[in-house]
């Protein structure tokens, strides 16, 4: 029992960074990501690959520099900045659903690339010979150092982010959100933020794909599949937009939910079959539930006012 | 420091075919430094997307725009904006998720908006000063009770107050409004028309769209009409009173001394 807390909390806390990032490219800087999922590959990747002892038998895959992990990190942030530079470039002037369509086709794109080019990461196979430092520091198990370099994440993504957006800069984001015409007429650059918007968002993202590979040891194209980028959007609406707390709230429920029911031991595949409608179902139904009251946005709202 | 500060050259703007701005020939006038210009003309005679050409806001189809010197056809509007030039919109834009305070902080440039600024948390001094200026400002458009209000409060005369201070706040060289005085009642009208010439009295170029000829006609010293586009006359608010052909377009008989 404690074993799948541990997880919700290690998961919820990695998506969680995933879902604020989200917020802010969407509930404050106006733009739809649909292909979120990109920069937590590119991320995993560049930790993977960075990390990873060179290539030696079978393998197909052309780079491992053994480097130790937190170079692996570094290269995480670079790696996802430059994808949100690439494809932030020539889309962040589209409007709404345009953005959503390009992004979501860049992340399509990446990862036909991960599976097809094998150079990169073993394709289809992926890479599973990731660093995992030796962390069983001053006794502390190991699950529990990656919750707390989880929630570590998480806290440092939300006060950079809160602090960001507290400021000047975060009211002319807000201002080029509400009104870019108009934004304009006092002087804001409407490319130049929201761009910058969209790569500072993009680093949290690449970091939380690192200590996902991290975690895991392994990375593989169909761990990045579009899913991942429905389940971030779905964890943005559970939580309610605009505040840090139901953002939060919203992923670690999501999390958790899926976890218990993986959790469930079944007799026979016939009944893990049902149990998997089944979940989907539910997930329907408190999707609903919860759209319809959003509690957790309002206990984001109190908190906020408290 | 005399000479233009504005110059409008041969300008012409189509929307789908329509000339809107221009006619054949295209529209010229020019903006004196420290001049106190009224524009005025029926409804539809081109004066707001003048504004949006000067602005950026809209691109000329041909003919160019000069701002002391500035080619503003080669700029986009936020560029314009820091050559110094304000502009208000007809219909009054405010910030939603912004409070009223916000609304005119925004105003002002820059200075906290980088994020090495941000970084190094060198903002907060001058966002002081700057919600100080605010305040003032606030105060001047009879608005100082609002300030930490939710625009969404606001009538549509505050809207546009909220607008023009917005646009006070950053100091503009050369201020653009568009029918100011629209929807706003007689004593903040009082007010205004005494921004107004306070504000050219201390060296700012005002451009004004207006169809309340009563306020224009007291504080403008010169006055551009426009009639489908084009330059119908241009002179002094007396000279534009008795002209014969502003009166038949536009004025009416009732106006004319
Ligand atoms: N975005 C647009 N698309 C198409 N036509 C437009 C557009 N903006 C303005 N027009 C047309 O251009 C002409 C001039 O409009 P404009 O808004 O500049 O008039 P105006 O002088 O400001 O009128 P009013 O006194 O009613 O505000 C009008 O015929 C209008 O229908
Ligand atoms: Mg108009």
């Amino acid at each position: 029992m404690s074993q799948i807390l541990l997880s919700i909390l290690t998961f919820g806390c990695l998506f969680s960074v995933l879902t604020l990032s989200l917020n802010l490219q969407y509930a404050r800087g106006g733009m739809i990501n649909f292909g979120i999922v990109a920069y937590f590959a590119a991320g995993a990747y560049a930790y993977a690959i960075f990390t990873q002892e060179p290539p030696k038998g079978l393998d197909q895959y052309l780079f491992g520099f053994g480097a130790p992990w937190w170079v692996g990190f570094l290269a995480a942030a670079v790696a996802s900045m430059l994808f949100a530079i690439i494809t932030g470039w020539p889309t962040l002037r589209l409007r709404g659903e345009y953005l959503a369509l390009t992004t979501f086709a860049f992340a399509e794109m990446l990862h036909s690339v991960l599976l097809n080019e094998r150079r990169i990461g073993n394709g289809s196979v992926g890479l599973s010979n990731i660093e995992r430092p030796e962390i069983g520091w001053m006794g502390i198990p190991e699950g529990y150092v990656y919750a707390g370099a989880a929630i570590i994440l998480m806290l440092g993504t939300a006060l950079v982010f809160r602090r960001l957006l507290a400021s000047p800069y975060g009211r002319a984001v807000d201002a080029v959100r509400d009104d870019e015409t108009a934004a304009q007429a006092i002087g804001k650059d409407v490319a130049r933020l929201r761009f910058q918007v969209f790569v500072i968002s993009a680093v949290p993202i690449g970091l939380a794909g690192a200590l996902y590979a991290m975690i895991t040891t392994l990375v593989s194209p169909d761990l990045f599949t579009a899913e991942v980028t429905f389940f971030v959007w779905m964890a943005l609406v559970l939580g309610g937009e605009r505040t840090i707390l139901g953002v939060v709230l919203g992923t670690l429920a999501l999390v958790g939910f899926q976890e218990i029911v993986r959790a469930i031991p079944y007799e026979s595949v016939r009944t893990a079959q049902l149990a998997k409608s089944v979940e989907v179902m539910l997930t329907g139904v408190i999707f609903i539930l919860v759209l319809r009251w959003q509690p957790f946005e309002a206990l984001g709202r109190r908190s906020k006012k408290a | 420091m005399s000479g233009d500060l504005l110059v409008i050259d041969r300008v012409i703007k189509r929307f789908g075919g329509l000339k809107a701005v221009g006619g054949d020939a295209g529209l010229s006038f020019s903006v004196p430094r420290g001049a106190f210009l009224g524009l005025i003309g029926p409804n539809g005679a081109g004066k707001s997307t003048t504004f949006n050409l000067i602005s950026g806001v809209l691109k000329p189809d041909s003919g160019s725009v000069t701002l002391d010197g500035h080619n503003l056809s080669l700029a986009g509007a936020a560029k314009i904006a820091s050559y110094g030039l304000g502009r208000t919109f007809q219909t009054p834009r405010a910030f939603p998720s912004l409070t009223v305070l916000e609304n005119v902080t925004v105003g002002c440039d820059n200075r906290g908006e980088t994020i090495a600024s941000v970084a190094l948390g060198r903002w907060r001094s001058a966002e002081r000063e700057l919600r100080e200026k605010a305040r003032e400002v606030l105060d001047r458009v009879g608005l100082s009770d609002r300030v930490d209000d939710s625009v969404g409060n606001l009538s549509g005369g505050e809207l546009r107050m909220l607008e023009v201070a917005r646009q006070l706040v950053r100091d503009p060289r050369i201020l653009l409004l568009d029918e100011p005085t629209a929807g706003v009642d007689p004593t903040l009208q009082t007010k205004l028309s005494k921004i107004l010439v306070d504000l050219h009295a201390e060296g700012c170029t005002l451009v004004v769209v207006e169809h309340n000829l009563h306020f224009l006609m007291q504080i403008a010293d010169s006055i551009v009409v426009l009639q489908n586009g084009e330059l119908l006359s241009q002179g002094s608010p007396q000279a534009i009173k008795s002209d014969e052909k502003v009166i038949a377009a536009y004025l009416g008989s009732e106006h004319a001394t």
